[in-house]
């Protein structure tokens, strides 16, 4: 028996002396080819996540030279997507998960450490609206739009009907140009994936340029199935809902958790930030930004980037793996994309006329912290071209132990300015050309 | 043998029970861990995972009882041999609560069920032996009273 003791023993107190590897630049894992380590397991997890301390008056984040930031909105509750509306009218969701049943002695030891983060504040349930109608910046309006939401987090307005993607259902409401509220509960058109698990509450939510189909990106109910695979129904998925008929259908699945989703204006494709999984590692595995191919499967939960198993889902799949799609181009391990929006001309400057704009929201199990910042990725012929570009940055405090605010949805206003949610700071940030340009 | 005083002997020790219930949750976890492996179903590897919570939890309330019977006197002297064993199956258990709150497979397969089954042998031997750290003599030895 020693010498099975020996065999455990030996190995296990070497993995907890190594069990806080750091992470690697993350630009090698920028792009279409990222660098990918050998996947690790840890008896004890880097968790590291920076106090939130939110902004003080006169307080903002960074942008580069030519660009100007400022706060269109403060104090909201916890605020994660920005919407611009035709009249341009801006909708601010406020939301925050419905909160989850502890199921492990893990949740009681993970949840309280993200709380630091500002991950568990209050979210509104509602949707704000803000009227600026000089586009100067400063809102002269600001309404409760759609109020008692259900962690609301999706919205996409079609013709004269506002969706709404709540975390339990697809919501249509009546809207009229101008409107600053609407009353009423919305029409059920479609249940989402929720429950009592409900782990990846956010339900993001697009629609064809041809306004035909509406499109639901939902997140897995786990990390890596350790909810069984029964809570996983629909899940970890990006569905098709036909609007004249309400009919709803898979439309890519393994996707981990799309987080937001876009149409590329030029090959009017659809396009996703995805969050990948954790725990086998600081560079692993990297969050994408692709393109989404219909009847796609991208891996989750059997492999990732790919065909790399992930040996902690049993039984495994290899049929399916060898159909996995490698995502069109990482954006880094644990960044936590969390919003896209594609660029519309040369509003801010010529640098950001092509390509996509990603609110990483930031990373809680690796160190270096990764993410927390607005990135900009250039398109060239509707496809990733190049290294990323910071656009707005030092969401983080010094030593990056503290955070100010974590940037989420971002979108563009009428103007073209390019607004960003802050759900720590409880900010909408708006990022507009220093000099005023004529607008395209 | 029966020399030193059997008056001054108290007849209930405070932390035997303690640790048969801590232990009997940490035997219980090899088992779950083994339905896991058969299965494939989360719920058993949750349950493991409660039960080495719980299982370790009880170690704590068993170390601290055990300090109080040597505290109040008349628990007899530590067996060295049964304190080992003890003390060897709370480390493997704390790195099997670790080993254990991995996700899914590798939470249990192959690493946590090793240190399970170990632990479970390791408890096992220490049931036989009566579940107590200290005293004179086994239980079923026989003659001593």
């Amino acid at each position: 028996m020693n010498n099975r003791l020996q065999l455990v023993v030996v190995p296990a107190t070497a993995l907890l002396a190594a069990c806080a590897p750091q992470g690697q630049d993350p630009r090698r894992q920028a792009g279409p080819n990222p660098w990918l380590p050998e996947p690790r397991q840890f008896l004890l997890p880097p968790m590291s996540v920076p106090k939130a301390i939110g902004w003080k008056a006169g307080e903002s984040p960074h942008v580069p030279a030519g660009l100007k930031v400022q706060a269109l909105a403060t104090g909201l509750m916890h605020p994660r997507i920005v919407y611009g509306l035709p009249n341009g009218d801006i909708l601010v969701v406020e939301s925050n998960g419905p909160g989850t049943v502890p199921f492990r002695p893990k949740d009681y030891i993970q949840g309280p450490i993200k709380a630091r983060g500002g991950a568990k504040a209050k979210g509104g349930n509602r949707i704000t609206l803000l009227r600026d109608a000089n586009g100067d910046g400063v809102p002269e309006l600001r309404t409760v739009f759609i109020d008692h939401l259900h962690s609301p987090y999706g919205v996409v307005l079609v013709g004269d009907t506002f969706y709404v993607a709540s975390t339990d259902a697809l919501l249509a409401f009546p809207y009229t140009p101008g409107a600053t509220s609407i009353p009423g509960k919305g029409l059920k058109i479609a249940d989402l994936p929720a429950g009592p698990i409900n782990h990846h509450w956010t339900k993001s939510l697009t629609a064809s340029p041809d306004g035909s189909k509406l499109y639901v990106g939902v997140g897995s109910n786990s990390n890596i199935t350790e909810n069984g695979l029964d809570v996983e129904q629909g899940r970890a998925a990006i569905w098709e809902v036909d609007r004249a008929t309400g009919a709803m259908r898979v439309f890519a699945s393994g996707t981990r958790n799309p987080t937001n989703l876009a149409f590329e204006p030029t090959t009017h494709q659809l396009w996703a930030v995805v969050n990948e999984r954790d725990e086998i590692g600081p560079d692993l595995v990297p969050d994408y930004l692709s393109s989404i191919r219909r009847g796609g499967f991208y891996g989750w939960p059997y492999s990732y980037w790919g065909q790399h198993v992930d040996v902690r889902v049993h039984p495994q799949m290899p049929n399916l793996v060898a159909t996995a799609i490698k995502p069109d181009y990482a954006l880094g391990s644990h960044v936590a994309a969390l919003g896209v929006t594609f660029s519309a001309g040369q509003s801010l400057a010529p640098a950001f006329a092509n390509g996509a704009f990603v609110g990483e929201h930031g990373s809680w199990d690796r160190w270096p912290l990764n993410g927390y910042k607005v990135v900009f990725v250039p398109f060239v012929n509707g496809h990733p071209n190049g290294m990323p570009v910071d656009v707005l940055t030092d969401f983080l405090g010094p030593d990056h132990k503290s955070v100010h605010g974590r940037p989420v949805g971002v979108a563009l206003d009428r103007t073209g300015a390019l607004l960003v949610a802050d759900d720590v700071g409880n900010v909408v940030w708006r990022v507009s050309a220093a000099k005023a340009r004529p607008t395209a | 043998m029966a020399t030193r005083s059997q008056a001054a002997r108290r007849r209930f020790l405070l932390h035997p029970p303690f640790v048969a219930m801590g232990g009997t949750l940490l035997i219980a976890a090899f088992f779950t861990d083994y339905n896991y492996l058969s299965s494939s179903l989360f719920q058993w590897a949750n349950f493991s995972a409660w039960l080495i919570t719980a299982g370790l939890v009880l170690a704590l309330i068993s170390a601290i009882f055990l300090f109080i019977d040597l505290l109040i006197g008349g628990a007899g002297r530590i067996r060295w041999v049964d304190f080992a064993i003890l003390a060897l199956a709370v480390i493997l258990s704390i790195f099997n609560a670790l080993v254990h709150s991995r996700d899914a497979w590798t939470s249990v397969v192959p690493d946590g069920i090793a240190l399970s089954a170990i632990t479970a042998i390791l408890l096992l031997v220490a049931a036989f032996r009566g579940w107590t750290v200290t005293g004179d003599h086994l239980p079923g030895d026989g003659g001593a009273a």
